[in-house]
């Protein structure tokens, strides 16, 4: 354990590998602080520029993106009210009203040191919980894999885009994309047309930067996106150690449940910013604060989001199941370079992994810095007039899906995931359900079959094991839910109604 | 939206349609297991096609969210996408030094740029970065066009 951090910190400690991650957070400042480019956009963009790199590297730099990105979404959260990134949705509240006393420049201070505190607090927790769950991981047999699959996809398509169906439907695209190329189990080719590897870890990286990124741009300029500009000039000033301890329950507030939204597929960091504001205002001495600019109310959920950073790659080291669509990323960073996420990957390429937690450790400390350097830049990028913007975007996701393979191939991937994407988005379907769809689909085929070969063709396998059984009760449950929920909805909508025309009837 | 919801509904039934006939032709290996390789498109078929139904019911019934964009946008996005496969299209032959700064020079046009020097300057800067960083910095082979490479 000791020598796998020795060995991280070596990648992780290299010059190149910490000017790499350096620019990382620069690029994730800059990107957050742009209203529509999330953490998961701004790495995206990046990813062509990381196909060259070693592995471990490549991955730092990626996850130190998104840890940028949390700090410059409140950026534009405390000076214009418009969050740069979901994560920084409820900073706007209490942000922007400081703002507006004239205390900008405390409250992007508090941003920025309790973004970092949480952003450290996650790596610590990012490591307790993926190195034992690695091992539970690696104990798993075919039955468990498969119902873990199930449960992922389950939780994905009926949690995130809040539609069941459009979110059944996309994920089943996913998983039929999937089945595209070889057979997991025999090796028999299916829908390849004769041609082999239709679909490669490259094509899915272009893919990745199509359905996130592209599909992004596409929407500002169909929606006609527009924000206020930046006036005036603003220095960070970092909060006294006198007040962070006050507020030192805010801060833990955002790391409990930064830490409960990493762990559980299908967050950003936007639902535990939220829950733990809420939180932070019923244990604050000083709750009647809050909305009018508390710093508690825009520590709780920087701290918050930051955790997500490193505990939303939980479930993606250790399962290989992405919960998010920055981890969604990373998945395509290490696919470029083909890399399985899982527990196995623990064991086979530990520099990469271990190099990726004291890459993170380090891209908190770069974040402390840079903060507080990268202000000035940020403002003006958010300035600059929204067509020169657009098209700088267009330019470089064009120039870095053709740089993948020299080639225009994935320029044209990017061109139709990017309106695949587009339209998903604009009609309600759900595009992480399908990505997760496509990434699953091998392993929760391959486990299927493998577990009915092991059973004998018994399939009471998946229910006589307890780890699998509870995984696809959960499965069920989690698809269930909604859909109990909407008729409990509508019976008493229903009730409702007849009771209004009992009433008009007698009155 | 109801009409997009038909649509989609009777889109994705054609999709499971096509899938699973396609899955007729997966040959069965020798060392295959019970289920085989056609078991899972077999499945998803099914499950895609039940999704379609479901969001054909829901549209008949008319229940159904989200608002169209305004028309006006939409040819805005419409023209961007022209503009972008016209670029994948001649990049290649015409070069990136060519094709690049005419393609950013017509997005920010059709975008709304109005005043020619901002216009060609942003187009002009914007492709000598990226040449900059990606042609020179990482040794991209950029398409070097008639004109040869710089």
């Amino acid at each position: 354990m000791l020598e796998r951090f020795a060995l991280g910190a070596q990648v992780a400690l290299q010059p190149y590998a910490l000017l790499m991650t350096l620019l990382g957070v620069a690029w994730g400042i800059l990107g957050g602080a742009l209203p529509g480019i999330s953490g998961s956009i701004a790495m995206a963009l990046l990813l062509p520029f990381t196909f060259g790199m070693d592995p471990a590297v490549a991955l730092m730099m990626l996850a130190g993106v998104y840890v940028g990105a949390m700090y410059g979404g409140s950026i534009t959260a405390i000076l214009i009210s418009t969050p740069g990134t979901p994560g920084s949705a409820i900073t706007v509240v209490d942000g922007y009203a400081l703002h507006q006393r004239g205390q900008s420049g405390k409250a992007l201070g508090v941003s920025l040191v309790t973004g970092t505190v949480g952003g450290i607090a996650g790596v610590f927790l990012l490591v307790a919980f993926a190195v034992p769950l690695s091992r539970i991981a690696l104990a798993f047999g075919p039955p468990e894999y498969f119902a873990f699959g199930v449960f992922g996809l389950a939780l994905i398509s009926s949690f995130v885009g809040r539609d069941l169906v459009k979110g059944g439907i996309s994920a089943v695209l996913g998983l039929m994309l999937a089945t595209v190329g070889t057979d997991p189990f025999s090796g028999t080719p299916r829908f390849t047309f004769g041609s082999v590897d239709l679909v490669g870890g490259v094509a899915a990286a272009a893919g990745m930067i199509g359905l996130f990124a592209v599909s992004e741009i596409f929407y500002q300029i169909a929606e006609g996106v527009d924000w206020e500009r930046i006036r005036g000039r603003y220095t960070t000033a970092l909060p006294s150690l006198l007040e962070l301890w006050r507020l030192r329950v805010a801060t833990v507030l955002g790391i409990v449940f930064g830490t409960i939204e990493g762990l559980l597929p299908g967050g950003g960091g936007a639902i535990a910013s939220f829950i733990a504001y809420n939180e932070a205002k019923r244990w604050s001495k000083h709750p009647e604060e809050f909305g009018r600019g508390s710093l508690e109310g825009v520590a709780a959920p920087e701290t918050a989001n930051n955790v997500v950073t490193a505990t939303a790659l939980i479930p993606l080291l250790t399962f290989g199941i992405p919960g998010s669509n920055s981890a969604a990323i990373l998945l395509a960073g290490m696919m470029l370079h083909g890399l399985q996420p899982g527990p196995a990957l623990f064991d086979r390429t530990p520099h990469v992994v271990y190099g990726l937690f004291v890459g993170l450790l380090v891209a908190n400390l770069f974040m402390l810095g840079l903060g507080l350097l990268a202000l000035r830049p940020s403002i003006a990028l958010v300035n600059v007039r929204r067509p020169f913007l657009l098209a700088g975007i267009l330019g470089l996701v064009l120039v870095g899906a053709y740089s993948i393979n020299n080639s225009m191939v994935e320029v044209w991937i990017v061109l139709l995931t990017g309106l695949v994407g587009y339209s998903m988005r604009r009609y309600g379907y759900n595009v992480l359900a399908m990505v997760l769809g496509f990434v699953l689909g091998f392993m929760v085929e391959a486990n299927l079959r493998r577990s009915l070969l092991i059973s004998l063709g018994d399939p009471w396998v998946f229910f006589t094991r307890p780890i699998s059984a509870l995984l696809l009760a959960l499965a069920v449950l989690t698809f269930a839910w909604p859909i109990l929920r909407r008729i409990r909805e509508e019976r008493l909508s229903v009730a409702g109604a007849e009771q209004g025309l009992a009433e008009r009837a007698a009155g | 939206m109801r009409r997009a919801d038909l649509v989609a509904g009777l889109s994705f039934l054609a999709v499971a349609a096509v899938y699973f006939h396609q899955s007729l032709f997966i040959v069965r290996g020798f060392a295959s297991d019970r289920l085989g390789p056609a078991f899972m498109p077999r499945l998803l078929a099914g499950a895609l096609a039940l999704l379609a139904l479901a969001l054909l019911a829901r549209a008949a019934a008319g229940r159904s969210e989200a608002t169209p964009p305004s028309p006006a946008r939409v040819r805005l996005l419409a023209a961007t996408v022209v503009l972008l496969v016209a670029y994948a299209l001649v990049m290649p032959r015409a070069g990136f030094l060519v094709a690049t700064p005419a393609f950013l020079a017509a997005v920010l046009a059709c975008l709304g740029v109005r005043e020619p020097v901002p216009l060609v300057l942003v187009a002009a800067g914007v492709t000598a970065a990226l040449y900059g960083v990606f042609g020179r910095l990482l040794g991209v082979l950029l398409p070097p066009g008639p004109f040869g490479r710089l």
